[in-house]
């Protein structure tokens, strides 16, 4: 008692120790396995060191409370402590829960003389109960029920029933008593049930049973009905594992024993509320309550276990134990696997791009190719022209003469009817000529502004030709021969087009043959090759190509002729190549040139 | 008997046709579908028909065959038809004396015409030729001696220096006068002159006597 009152005296008014090692002590109220006290105290120490930069001696005490409650215990701690720290007089005593707080407060006299006491974890009313003296400053701790309550109805916004668990101790029973106030306006909306004074079992079997619609508060179950104790945490762990409604509780402690969540002071917010409290004093500077910060936590396992969602949180919601998504878990990979993905997207895309020009300018060069194809048309059609004009006469002056011819008869004395009668069918056979020349004519001006492929055979389409030729050689004094193949020589293409490929070269030989003084022979010949393909020869008896032209005969604008434009083989070339076939000239031995146009066979379409 | 018109044609429709035109109008008509056809039967024809030639054949053209006929029967009247106005082919037809040259189609009023002209030019010509060829005829009967008088009648020699010039005597020069105007088919002197100046024969006989 001497020594209470000198240390005390001395203790007064005098400045903290200067010594660079200040010394703090923590006591914790239960034993170092109750997480929420543990934990803050850890905080605490990690706090310290790290802003004192490791100057300070900590230490720690636990009193074990939960398990030796009783009276003497308590004295006997006291008086060992006193001993213990009689020459390590703690600079700061941090009293860790309600129970240290009031051990500390008195026995401070004996234990820390004139050391600062930070009390910390319960909540102010409780304080002021306590009768704390005004130098002892706390961190308090507002374990509102209600908060976590609002919480849960925010997830579980369909729930009709509510149900409150709390355990057989004094303090489960205050905390019982106080959650029933605090409820009284929101449990109006709930069927609420207050589980207590139950055993372990009683608590596990009843809320394995409760509908689905249930909100459940757990509060702390430091001892059921039977007198066991229990770390409340565990106790709640056994009853979340089979719950059959989520389980809400007010400390954070519980997030990792089943809990969906609740209003919290996480103990690591409180343990470094407490911190800066102590360091604060360490340094001599004035400390004030202060009021350690609520947040509300939730579990994202029992988020899924349960089906809620993230989305109805309320805003600021600490969300713990999310599994991190794929893309959070393998970012690298996925970034490089993105990243050659959109490497691959935008190669693909220009290849797309790139094909789409191709083929844009493929229509537009194949239009131009069929715009060339029928100006060559028409300037074959006008080359033709006289002759056919001539080809035309020939019928019309038929059908003329006939028809005059039968007036004549019809006005004599005794017409011949029988003639009349010939006359009459040999106009209509005259009209059926002019009709085909026509057709002829027509065909060969027929303007293409797409391709048409279709199969025909190369012999039927090599005596058209000819038809259409024919008169122009007759001008011309040139004899015109053909012998064809006795099969039938289908081809796929613009018939069209073939049509003019035979025209131009046939032309360009008539041409050759202008002035060659000898007899003028053109000679088309069809026939099937060894491998396969449909052949059509055209020679002349020219002077055939000179020698070392053979190959620029098929360039544009190469012409022997004044007035050539030198397009007509060489447009020749291109369709016959459009259509998969070949083109060759050459020398035949006794003079004149052959060209010769090669197609493949269209497929016999066997059915 | 109604002229014969004989129509080339390689076309067998157009030239049954015209073939029927032209016997509705009155002709006798045969065809012919290539020049070649005609050249065979060449001997066939004979004065007072007409030749109906398509210019475009193949094988023998209608100016290739113009050329043959002309010597083979070089008083046959040839209108040329063709299907197009080509002026070098038409001038070198009516050069080589083509009677005419026809567009086709054929207007039946122009052929008509156009055959009916050659007919009666091609009649007047054989007549000009008939008498031509009589008068040579004639002329070739002359004996040299009677050429040889008559190239000095026409100089307006007198029979005496006739006589005296061919060595022999005035009656035997009257003689060879009176034969040669009786051979000549002339009425008198002075017609048989006018004959020997048309035919040239006097100076042919002139010149043949000149060394």
């Amino acid at each position: 008692m001497l020594l209470f009152v000198t240390s005390h005296s001395t203790a007064v008014g005098e400045a903290i120790n200067q010594d660079p090692s200040p010394r703090v002590l923590v006591i914790y109220p239960y034993d170092e396995r109750v997480a929420a006290t543990t934990v803050a105290g850890e905080a605490v120490r990690n706090r310290l060191l790290e802003a004192t930069g490791g100057k300070i001696d900590l230490f720690s005490e636990f009193l074990d409370l939960s398990r030796f409650p009783e009276h003497e215990h308590i004295e006997r701690m006291a008086q060992f402590l006193a001993i213990k720290y009689a020459d390590r007089r703690p600079d700061v005593v941090v009293a860790l829960g309600e129970q240290s707080a009031k051990f500390i407060v008195d026995h401070r006299a004996s234990l820390a003389g004139n050391a600062r006491i930070i009390v910390a974890g319960f909540n102010k009313s409780t304080g002021l109960q306590m009768n704390l003296p005004t130098d002892v400053i706390g961190a308090f701790t507002e374990f509102n029920i209600i908060k976590t309550a609002e919480f849960a109805r925010r997830l579980q916004p369909h729930a009709r029933k509510l149900f409150v668990i709390g355990g057989s101790s004094e303090f489960d029973r205050w905390w019982l008593e106080t959650a029933k106030a605090e409820l009284a306006e929101f449990s109006k909306d709930y069927v609420t049930t207050y589980l207590e004074d139950l055993t372990i079992e009683e608590f596990v079997a009843k809320t394995a049973a409760l509908p689905s619609n249930s909100i459940v508060l757990a509060l702390t179950i430091f001892k059921d009905r039977s007198g066991r104790n229990f770390i409340p945490r565990e106790a709640v762990k056994q009853i979340a594992a089979t719950a059959t409604a989520p389980v809400f509780g007010p400390y954070s402690t519980y997030i990792e024993y089943g809990s969906v969540g609740g209003n919290v002071v996480t103990f690591e917010a409180l343990g470094r509320t407490v911190a800066d409290l102590a360091f604060d004093a360490i340094q001599g500077k004035p400390i004030t309550h202060v009021q350690a910060p609520h947040f509300n936590v939730a579990d994202a396992r029992q988020l899924d276990r349960w089906g809620m969602s993230e989305k109805d949180l309320p805003p600021g919601t600490v969300l713990m134990f999310r599994q991190p998504s794929f893309l959070e878990q393998h970012w690298l990979a996925a970034l490089l696997a993105s990243a050659v993905i959109a490497v691959q997207s935008i190669a693909i895309i220009l290849l797309l791009v790139e094909r789409r020009r191709r083929r844009t300018a493929e229509v537009q060069s194949r239009h131009r190719l069929l715009e060339v194809i029928h100006l060559n048309q028409s300037a074959t059609a006008g080359a033709l022209s006289a002759s056919i004009a001539h080809e035309l006469n020939q019928p019309l002056g038929a059908i003329r003469s006939n028809a005059e011819a039968a007036s004549i008869v019809l006005r004599s004395a005794c017409p011949d009817l029988k003639l009349i009668e010939q006359i009459l069918a040999d106009i209509q056979d005259d009209d059926q000529r002019a009709h085909d020349i026509i057709s002829r004519m027509r065909g060969l001006l027929k303007k293409r502004a797409e391709i048409e492929w279709q199969e025909f055979d190369l012999n039927d389409l090599t005596a058209t030709a000819i038809k259409i030729l024919k008169g122009e050689a007759v001008r011309r004094g040139i004899e015109v021969s053909s012998t064809h193949a006795s099969d039938a020589l289908p081809v796929r293409a613009d018939k069209v087009h073939v049509q003019q490929v035979i025209l131009n070269i046939a032309i360009n030989a008539m041409d050759a043959m202008g002035k060659a003084g000898r007899e003028k022979k053109l000679m088309l010949e069809t026939r099937l090759t060894k491998d396969a393909n449909a052949e059509l020869s055209i020679s002349d008896s020219g002077d055939g190509i000179p020698d070392g032209k053979l190959a620029a005969i098929f360039e544009p604008f190469y012409t022997t002729k004044a007035s050539g434009t030198g397009l007509g083989l060489s447009i020749a070339r291109t369709i016959v190549e459009t259509y998969g076939g070949r083109i060759l000239a050459s020398n035949a031995r006794d003079g004149g040139a052959v060209f010769r146009v090669i197609f493949p066979l269209a497929k016999a379409e066997t059915t | 008997m109604n002229p014969m018109i004989h129509i080339v044609d390689d076309d067998q429709s157009f030239r049954t046709a015209v073939g029927r035109l032209l016997s509705a109008s009155g002709y006798r008509v045969t065809l012919y579908g290539s020049g070649e056809e005609l050249l065979a039967r060449v001997h066939e024809l004979v004065p007072g028909c007409c030749v109906l030639l398509d210019l475009d054949m193949p094988g023998l053209n209608g100016l290739a065959l113009q050329d043959r006929l002309s010597q083979q029967a070089p008083m046959l009247p040839i209108v040329f038809l063709s299907g197009h106005a080509d002026i070098k082919a038409s001038v070198q037809a009516m050069k080589a004396g083509a009677e005419d040259f026809i567009e086709k189609p054929l207007e039946t009023g122009i052929l008509l015409e156009a055959i009916a002209r050659s007919l009666q030019r091609a009649a007047t010509r054989q007549d000009e030729y008939d008498r031509n060829h009589a008068a040579r005829t004639r002329l070739a009967s002359l004996t040299p001696r009677e050429v040889e008088v008559l190239r000095l009648l026409v100089r307006g020699t007198l029979n005496k220096q006739i006589a005296y010039a061919l060595g022999t005597s005035e009656r035997t020069i009257k003689a060879h006068r009176h034969n040669l105007i009786e051979k000549m088919g002339a009425r008198n002197l002075a017609e048989a002159v006018s004959i020997a100046e048309r035919y040239g024969v006097v100076a042919a006989a002139e010149q043949s006597s000149q060394p």
